[in-house]
């Protein structure tokens, strides 16, 4: 445990103005909350009562309703987090996936199917839960693995294939496997539309009384956890950050130090596939209960600006997994002061404007914090 | 008559004092090298004189008259012009358009392009620097874009011209092409400032020679009072050994060989043609060639990245079935790449991470997969300081450290794998002169280990002081064979350039 927090502490201060990769999200997430407030002010409502409302309902704010807050803002940032973490994982890899989207829809539907269907919809919680999940990442897993596969072998961009597996993805469930008639609609005489609704056994155990807050929270902390371990702890970590740094030169030196980096490329794509389909099981075993017929997805893209604004690293990308779910609780709340509910979103993507020029951000600290240091030492240099 | 004089000049960079109160004269009409290893100051030094820096003190005289230069085009009316390590020219454009860029003729408001192109021919043929007005940058090989960026200078009416490392880029051929060059603007009562670390060309063109080190100005000799020994030591600051005692050690047994190897390189050129050769324990086999011969072919087909067409490579005597870095490693090959920045390091891992690369799914570095900090950390101090790696702090990231730091990480790393084939290709390249000696002095030793070498390097001096064996290699197949007792660097000049043919007999 000491060990640990030393890796986790000491290492990076070793690191020259390691402050700054916390810093520069900071200052990002700060001067887009001054813009988005200079937005309101120019449309003549009042900047100060918008963000009151918008934190205040949050959840991130102890107050009233709080409780049921919070526990929305929760169960929004797991699947946030999941998703990001996603993208964390192949970009850390030097894999530009833009496959979370695809993959959360085939986590949702693969943990409707064996939520309800026979002979697991019998079994006890304790094993039905993690059957699910287990189903759910290998199918994700697998639809990542897809694009790692014809990455590999094939040197096909992971964008274009990634791209592909979304649509893919969408209509072979939106189009053929929910609809009414199609293999896992509900039958008619239920009523239901979408596929069954998933047995109680399959739901998500609450953690929070009188509010839909599950353990998903619990789970998504184990897996950036797990993570991050991997990523920094492992030698496939060691290789895949290897190879991510080394992505523009066709990682050429963990090549010819005898990295498979085919092998590599695979793995790391099935794992973020996995992880991106956990996050679509989560919305189906612990708020929608079924795959509707209508299925409001974004989360697998909102997952980019996820990892974005966390800087890939798995401790960044729960705090930004929050922020983000934070802000889209709070944004129903913001129409009390005449502000469409879509501005929170203006505010993420503010953020993540700000996040893009982290090079001039970072270079700017940087050149603040030498000319500091050198007004410190100057004379004293041998 | 000075035509350039530097007084005093100090540049503090924020960790470096770059130069250390400079002070030189240089003459009207001569040839003036500046040599140093790299990070000596010469390039800062000079892009004070051309307006780009700024000294924090000191002063600048040209032509006798007290300067005050604060950016390039105060230094262009002065008559200075530099020709730097990198060239500034936009591919695209023509040689016309890129050398009047910036002082384009016109004819009313219309940039007279007709003109432009004769007074280009017109300085051409001043200079007798030959160039085709209308081929466009991009088309030209580097020694002729070097001469474009000559001429833009000529053009402005440069009277002292700076050359920072011009020969670094370019192959021997254009080298002495260059030289010429120099020597006719020399004719003309030009200035020249020539920069380099290679201290045979500048005992070939110079007339003078100042030698800085670690931003101060050791002296400056006469060339016709010195020599290349005593030079290295004003730059390294002591005895430096490049000519190494060869190591008479008797060849053993074969370790690598090819036979018969046909490689399309990426353009489906057959780079390689039916090339065979073994190398053997406690031999170092040097692999002479012009750069672009079939090196790169032959480096990539060893290791896997291009599929030879046909062919065998071998390790110990036993074929290599699928070719791998992972097989020929596992096999008994290290590799010293000719692209440290490419192939040799991750730049933004650290240190340690780097050194224990190709090796960290091995005991005690790892176990199950999972790393052991303590044990990385303590092979990667030890293995800094074995390899006298400057500053030794294994948590400092591949790219903050200079060529020559790296270049050891690379060798540290390679080293400590196990081998008993050494595959080095280039292995001194871009070094200076303290490096390079260390990377001989590693090359010596791991053959007196009884490692087979094969050593490939553009370096004519280098494969004649180190190899026991040399194969030439001209136009993807191998022209020559010789040891350096019985040839001469004429010969395999000549070899090199196709002229001359000398194989062994079977
Ligand atoms: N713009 C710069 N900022 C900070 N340090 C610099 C800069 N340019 C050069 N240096 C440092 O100054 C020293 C001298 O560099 P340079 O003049 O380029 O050496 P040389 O041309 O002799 O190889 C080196 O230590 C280098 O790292
Ligand atoms: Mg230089």
């Amino acid at each position: 445990m000491k060990e640990f927090f030393y890796r986790l502490f000491m290492n990076r201060r070793r690191e020259k103005y390691w402050w700054i990769n916390l810093l520069v999200p900071l200052v990002s997430i700060f001067l887009a909350l001054i813009v988005g407030g200079i937005f309101i002010q120019s449309t003549g409502r009042n900047p100060f009562l918008a963000y009151r409302l918008l934190f205040n309902a949050s959840g991130l704010i102890p107050g009233p309703y709080w409780r049921s807050s919070f526990a929305e803002l929760l169960l929004s940032s797991s699947m946030f987090i999941a998703t990001g973490l996603s993208f964390a994982i192949a970009a850390k890899g030097g894999l530009f996936s833009i496959g979370a989207e695809g993959q959360f829809y085939v986590g949702a539907v693969v943990a409707a199917f064996f939520g309800y269907s026979k002979p697991f919809a019998g079994l006890p919680s304790i094993i039905h839960i993690p059957i699910i999940l287990i189903m759910v990442m290998l199918f994700g897993g697998f639809w990542g693995l897809i694009a790692g596969y014809l990455k590999a072998k094939r040197g096909i961009h992971e964008v274009i294939v990634t791209i592909m597996l979304n649509w893919i993805a969408f209509y072979l469930i939106q189009g053929w496997l929910v609809p009414t008639g199609g293999p896992m609609a509900a039958k008619v005489e239920t009523g239901v539309s979408g596929t069954p609704y998933i047995s109680p056994t399959a739901k998500l155990p609450i953690i929070l009384s009188n509010t839909r807050l599950n353990i998903s929270i619990f789970i998504m902390i184990a897996v950036s956890f797990l993570i991050w371990f991997l990523l920094y702890r492992t030698t496939f970590g060691y290789e895949a950050r290897a190879m991510g740094h080394t992505a523009i030169y066709n990682m050429e030196a963990p090549k010819v130090s005898g990295v498979n980096t085919s092998k590599r490329i695979m793995q790391i794509m099935f794992l973020s596939g996995a992880v991106a389909a956990l996050g679509g099981s989560f919305i189906v075993l612990g708020i929608l209960s079924q795959f509707p017929p209508v299925f409001e997805g974004g989360y697998g893209f909102d997952g980019i600006a996820v990892a974005l604004i966390g800087q890939n690293e798995p401790l960044g990308i729960f705090l930004s997994g929050i922020l983000i779910g934070a802000l889209r609780t709070g944004a129903t709340s913001v129409q009390i002061a005449r502000i469409p509910k879509t501005f929170p979103q203006i505010i993420e993507g503010l953020i993540v404007a700000f996040i893009a020029l982290h090079e001039l951000v970072r270079y700017l600290l940087l050149k603040l914090a030498k000319a500091k240091k050198s007004s410190v030492t100057e004379g004293s240099v041998e | 008559m000075e035509a350039l004089g530097v007084r005093n000049i100090v540049k503090q960079f924020p960790n470096v004092l770059a130069n250390d109160k400079v002070t030189l004269s240089i003459e009207k009409g001569e040839i003036f090298a500046l040599v140093g290893e790299n990070g000596a100051g010469k390039s800062t030094l000079m892009k004070i004189v051309y307006g780009l820096y700024t000294p924090n003190s000191g002063e600048i005289y040209v032509f006798g008259k007290k300067e005050d230069i604060k950016t390039p085009q105060d230094s262009i009316k002065l008559k200075i012009g530099m020709v730097h390590q990198e060239f500034m020219l936009i591919p695209r454009f023509t040689v016309t358009q890129n050398i009047v860029l910036g002082d384009e003729p016109h004819k009313g408001f219309v940039f007279d392009y007709l003109r432009a192109i004769s007074e280009v021919r017109e300085i051409s043929d001043k200079f007798g620097l030959k160039i085709d007005p209308t081929e466009k940058v991009e088309n030209l090989p580097v020694g002729i874009q070097q001469r474009v960026e000559i001429l833009k200078i000529l053009r402005r009416g440069a009277e002292i011209l700076i050359f920072d490392e011009p020969t670094a880029v370019l192959t021997p051929e254009e080298t002495s092409e260059l030289f010429k060059t120099l020597n006719a603007l020399k004719q003309d009562g030009k200035t020249i400032i020539f920069i380099s670390h290679k201290l045979n060309e500048v005992m070939e063109i110079a007339d003078r020679i100042g030698v800085m080190r670690r931003g101060e100005l050791q002296g400056i000799v006469n060339k016709s009072e010195t020599n290349e020994r005593e030079l290295a030591r004003m730059m390294v600051g002591r005895d430096v050994v490049l000519e190494l005692p060869k190591a008479n050690v008797k060849a053993g047994d074969e370790v690598f060989s090819v036979s018969n190897l046909n490689v399309k390189n990426t353009k489906g050129i057959l780079g390689l043609k039916g090339v065979s050769f073994s190398v053997h324990a406690r031999e170092i086999v040097g692999i002479a060639g012009v750069e672009g011969n079939g090196q790169a072919e032959l480096v990539n087909a060893i290791l896997g990245f291009l599929k030879p067409t046909s062919g065998k490579i071998s390790i110990n005597g036993k074929e290599i079935k699928l070719i791998t870095p992972y097989n020929m490693r596992t096999r008994g090959m290290s590799y010293i790449p000719e692209d440290r920045k490419r192939r040799g390091l991750v730049l933004p891992f650290r240190a340690r991470e780097n050194i224990i690369m190709g090796q960290h799914t091995l005991y005690p570095f790892s176990n199950r997969g999972i790393l052991n900090d303590k044990e990385i950390d303590a092979f990667a101090t030890k293995k800094l300081q074995e390899f006298d790696v400057r500053p030794p702090d294994i948590y400092s990231k591949a790219e903050s450290f200079s060529g020559g730091n790296q270049q050891k990480i690379i060798l540290a790393k390679e080293m400590s794998l196990k081998h008993n084939f050494l595959l080095a290709s280039q292995p001194t390249r871009g070094l200076d002169i303290g490096a390079t000696e260390f990377v001989y002095k590693m090359l010596v030793e791991e053959k007196k280990k009884g490692i087979g070498i094969l050593l490939i390097s553009l370096e004519l001096s280098e494969i004649m002081g180190l190899s026991d064996r040399i194969l030439v290699l001209y136009n993807g197949e191998i022209v020559g064979e010789v040891t350096p007792e019985e040839t001469t660097e004429e010969e395999l000049g000549l070899m090199m350039l196709g002229l001359k043919r000398k194989e062994r007999v079977q």
